[in-house]
């Protein structure tokens, strides 16, 4: 079949580019093979084009199709969710690629890149790749100019250039329309990508949070009205873990909570549970940016409440989120610090709740804890002298030796070494098996200030797991036995303790952090940061910010304030675009050849050499060669060079050559008088 | 009922475009002259841009917002880099070759523009017509040549060419229709006939010359082809008509005529006016391709012999406009 249109060839260069663009940002999450075959239809467009190889038969391309379907279902299992969605678009854009007949199947593979280059922003939003996407949609418009402004064998680089200048002039212009125009949030709910992330999980059992400890990836960054707190008041909790099946410590079924909801939304009426909460003092106002987790946990300090309507607080006083969080997210957070949880009293069901150990675990510890209560009934001797048992024996490392089914046992009376978790959960279970309820907090400790911005950056290795015991009177109190053994852990960031280390982000190979030792290197990183802070905090969290923002500049937001704004601003964005436009004049060849050939002129003229009114070049060089000899050779070549650019069909490079030529003649005053 | 409609509807629409853009000699298209309006393909990627709005809503993605927003401002501007392609551009209605009646006459237009913007793929043509591209650059001045179909003779005007544009990104055409007052001198359909042997004479009463009568012996005058017959000269040969596939047919002259060929209106009785034309009209070319000295008469027109192409010409314009109402607005 011969094709009925054929494609201008710049067009097909950059549609190609295009192609492989495309394939490039979604190389990380599109099953191999797609990718492949991207290539391989690519690369049979080009011999369809040089009329090398045939369209494939309708027989080949149904087939084609076929075994593209059934390879997804194959690689997917199904076919809901964003990725098999993507690779399906995929599959058909790289298919049309193989039936370029019109115009039209040209311009519905553009547009097709278009789409498929902006879906990758849903998988991952940094600044890093939002520059790539955004210079991935150059080609594609170079290949819609190159389609409909081709000149016979015009030279890709001219789409380029107009596609170029096309996209920046429509920067202003965007950045209007994303500030002025409103965010209706989602319509309909929505497949999210399965973003692997790395985090604290809803459950703990030994060693999981060592694989943490080596990350060094960002968990959340905190901004304060005020200064930092000190490091050790910044416990960020997350989950709290009252149920522990002899391994694996969770969290309690909130149905097990009888008294109200358990969950307690800003936009409701408050639950009965909210009189156990004891806020004194001012709030500590702070931001919280928070990366995907995939959750609905939040982290925030003891004892917070947001006043983001998607944001709840919890029956064991933690923030939840109505959705899980599937891409960075910002909420305002305020936080009590001085504040007793429950201090009245634990209802018998709670109690049971918060005493509950498994049958058949750990015997000694529970023999131990027994006849230690029963030795200091004081339960604050009691427990400050299990935490001078972990001061005085146990060491605390980033590489524990494995335990087995008496996990508590064995750490605390054989191995004594672990990590925070292990701590929490022997303390915890120790309290429990003395009659004293307790429970395991899972969060993050501590963070990284940024020097010059006021801002906290919290990691993956700032994981940590404490314990919270309930004391008549005093209600839940935070116990950390991990600052027991190593108090320097909770007193300095963790990078500081741990940065001699092999084990320091073993799982992070590439970070930054592991030059932290080098200062201006370490001033880059933390520079980098704040700019990928800033971006998550203004481009990616900007709903947040949009309301204030509009409210401010329009004093109540109504759509016929907004379109106003939209038109005024927009109108201030296209004007110095529309004026450059206008005003624009396509640099001219045959002009600057004669601006050049006027300098010429003046340089003679300068020498007394004048060039006589309607003398023409070659005539004047004749004359200055009799005039000055010493000249004829640079004249006579200028002069044939101006010629050949002047009169030349072919456009050569013979004005750059003038030009150049013209740079080197400086013809003195005295070469003239040595001549004649 | 709808057809109607739309034929009143067309009917109006010519009458406002007929006043807005009136015939003319020289035009310089500026916004008061051009249309502008998404294609298709504009439409169709609005309907892109909404789809990624969606997406964007959906998934609260503030980036694919951006890139949503990039496309939407990419739109924009490319009206501005539409319009401009085509406005401030200058199009003369330029020379005009006659035709004949049921082939084309050639208009010519001078494109030039006063600035020295980059103008791409700017698209003209006439109904019936594909059309012409041009790119213009700098201070040139480029002519486009139409060839437009004509069918009556007499004076005929182009009717309204379209000047169109959807570079650069094919979403949005800016288009405006001109009406130059340059007019095509039509000459009737020629239809070939038989040479009445007497009639072609001056005189109908006048005997015809005896060396009228063409022979292959001669050297001065072509007179006419005849099919080859064996051992004439090969350089009589008409080699043209040869790779026409006409056959072999070889070139006959004929010494000087010392009497005048008359292309005579009544040499065609109980004809009609319009088939008399049609074949005085292929006379005058075939007299005037073996360069023959010959006169033309019609009722109240006489011009004396002569040969050569003003001549011609000057025959083929009687034959064009005889009997043939002035239109208004004269010739160019």
């Amino acid at each position: 079949m011969r094709p009925l249109w054929q494609i201008p060839r710049d067009c097909l260069f950059w549609l190609l580019v295009s192609v492989f663009v495309s394939i490039g940002l979604h190389l990380e999450h599109l099953p191999p093979w797609v990718a492949l075959s991207g290539i391989v239809a690519a690369l049979w467009q080009i011999q369809l084009y040089r009329e090398r190889w045939h369209q494939p038969g309708r027989l080949l391309k149904w087939s084609l199709a076929g075994a593209c379907g059934a390879g997804l279902l194959l690689h997917y299992g199904r076919m809901t969710g964003l990725e098999p969605m993507v690779a399906l678009l995929f599959t058909g854009y790289i298919l049309k690629l193989l039936e370029i007949h019109h115009r039209r199947d040209a311009l519905v593979l553009l547009y097709l890149s278009y789409l498929i280059i902006i879906l990758q922003s849903l998988f991952s939003s940094t600044i890093v790749a939002s520059v790539l996407v955004l210079v991935a949609l150059l080609p594609v418009t170079a290949a819609l100019v190159a389609m409909h402004g081709a000149t016979d064998n015009s030279r890709p680089t001219t789409a380029l250039r107009t596609g170029l200048a096309m996209i920046l002039q429509a920067i202003p212009l965007m950045l209007v329309m994303f500030i002025v125009m409103p965010r209706i949030g989602s319509l309909w709910a929505v497949p999210q990508p399965n973003s692997a992330t790395t985090g604290v999980s809803d459950s703990m059992s030994p060693g999981d949070m060592t694989q943490l400890g080596r990350n060094g990836a960002i968990a959340f960054r905190v901004e304060f009205d005020g200064p930092i707190p000190e490091q050790n008041k910044l416990y960020w909790r997350g989950l709290v873990f009252s149920s522990f099946d002899g391994r694996r410590w969770q969290q309690q079924a909130p149905q097990s909570y009888r008294d109200g909801r358990f969950l307690q939304w800003s936009n409701q009426a408050l639950e009965a549970w909210d009189k156990d909460i004891i806020r004194r003092g001012q709030p500590l106002s702070y931001r919280v940016t928070l990366e995907a987790t995939n959750s609905h946990w939040l982290f925030a300090l003891s004892t917070p409440l947001s006043p983001s309507s998607s944001v709840a607080l919890s029956r064991d006083f933690r923030l939840v989120n109505n959705e899980p969080v599937v891409s960075k997210l910002l909420y305002p957070v305020r936080s009590w610090l001085d504040n007793q949880l429950q201090a009245e009293s634990l209802p018998g069901w709670r109690h049971q709740i918060e005493l509950a150990l498994p049958a058949g675990y750990n015997p000694k510890t529970r023999a131990i804890a027994k006849q230690w209560r029963a030795e200091t009934p004081d339960t604050a001797a009691f427990i400050n002298r299990l935490l001078g048992l972990y001061n005085q024996e146990f060491i605390y490392t980033l590489r524990p030796p494995a335990l087995g089914r008496h996990t508590v046992d064995e750490f605390l009376w054989g191995t004594k070494k672990g990590f925070c978790e292990f701590y929490a959960s022997s303390f915890v279970f120790f309290m429990r098996a003395a009659g004293i309820p307790a429970r395991v907090v899972v969060g993050y400790q501590g963070g990284e200030r940024h020097p010059s911005e006021n801002y906290l950056i919290v990691r993956q290795y700032d994981a940590h797991a404490w314990a919270e015991v309930w004391i008549e009177g005093r209600g839940w109190l935070r116990v950390d036995p991990t600052a027991a053994v190593a108090p320097e852990r909770i007193e300095l960031s963790f990078a500081d303790l741990f940065a001699e280390q092999d084990e320091f982000l073993s799982e992070s190979p590439f970070s930054l952090e592991h030059l932290r030792h080098i200062n201006w290197l370490n001033n880059l990183r933390l520079k980098l940061d704040s700019l990928d802070y800033a971006w998550a905090k203004w481009v990616l969290g900007y709903d947040n910010i949009q309301n204030d923002l509009l409210l401010d500049l329009l004093g109540a937001i109504k759509p016929q304030r907004i379109a106003l704004l939209l038109l005024f601003a927009g109108g201030i964005a296209l004007l110095p675009v529309f004026i450059m436009l206008y005003l624009s004049r396509e640099k001219n060849t045959r002009d600057e050849l004669d601006r050049l050939f006027l300098q010429y002129c003046a340089r003679l003229d300068n020498i007394g050499l004048p060039r006589e009114p309607g003398e023409g070049p070659r005539d004047f060089a004749q004359r200055i060669g009799q005039q000055a000899p010493s000249l004829t050779a640079q004249v006579d070549a200028l002069t044939q060079l101006y010629e050949s650019a002047r009169y030349s069909e072919v456009q050569g490079d013979d004005l750059k050559r003038f030009k150049a030529a013209l740079k080197a003649f400086k013809p003195s005053r005295k070469a003239f008088l040595h001549g004649a | 009922m709808i057809i109607r409609w739309r034929q009143v509807f067309n009917g109006l629409y010519q009458r406002w475009i007929e006043r807005r853009l009136p015939p003319i000699k020289k035009i310089r298209l500026d916004n008061r002259k051009l249309f502008i309006f998404p294609t298709r393909a504009g439409f169709s990627f609005i309907g892109l841009l909404i789809l990624l709005w969606l997406i964007a809503t959906n998934f609260e993605n503030n980036v694919v917002f951006a890139l949503t927003f990039l496309l939407a401002s990419l739109f924009i501007i490319t009206v501005f880099h539409t319009f401009l392609n085509v406005s401030g551009l200058q199009i003369e209605g330029g020379r005009v070759t006659p035709g004949f009646a049921g082939q084309t006459a050639e208009f010519e237009y001078l494109l030039s523009q006063t600035g020295r913007r980059q103008r791409f793929s700017i698209e003209f043509s006439h109904p019936g017509l594909e059309a012409t591209v041009v790119s213009l650059s700098g201070s040139e001045i480029k002519s486009i040549y139409l060839s437009i179909p004509v069918n009556r003779r007499g004076w005929f005007q182009a009717r309204r060419i379209t000047v169109r544009s959807v570079y650069p990104l094919g979403l949005l055409k800016v288009w405006t229709y001109l009406q130059f007052n340059t007019e095509a001198l039509v000459y009737p359909r020629p239809i070939e006939a038989e040479l009445p042997r007497q009639g072609a004479t001056g005189q109908g009463d006048k005997p015809p010359p005896d060396n009228y009568m063409p022979h292959n012996s001669g050297s001065e005058d072509f007179v006419g082809l005849e099919k080859y017959r064996l051992g004439e000269s090969l350089r009589h040969i008409a080699w043209k008509q040869f790779a026409r596939e006409q056959g072999l047919q070889t070139k006959h002259y004929a010494d000087a005529i010392d009497d005048e060929l008359w292309l005579d209106w009544e040499l065609l009785p109980g004809m009609d006016g319009e088939a008399r034309l049609s074949r005085l009209c292929a006379w005058t070319q075939s007299f005037s391709e073996a360069q023959l000295p010959y006169g033309l008469r019609l009722p109240g027109v006489e011009l004396a012999p002569g040969t050569g192409r003003v001549h011609r010409d000057t025959v083929l314009r009687e034959l064009a406009l005889f009997e043939q109402p002035q239109i208004v607005g004269g010739r160019a």
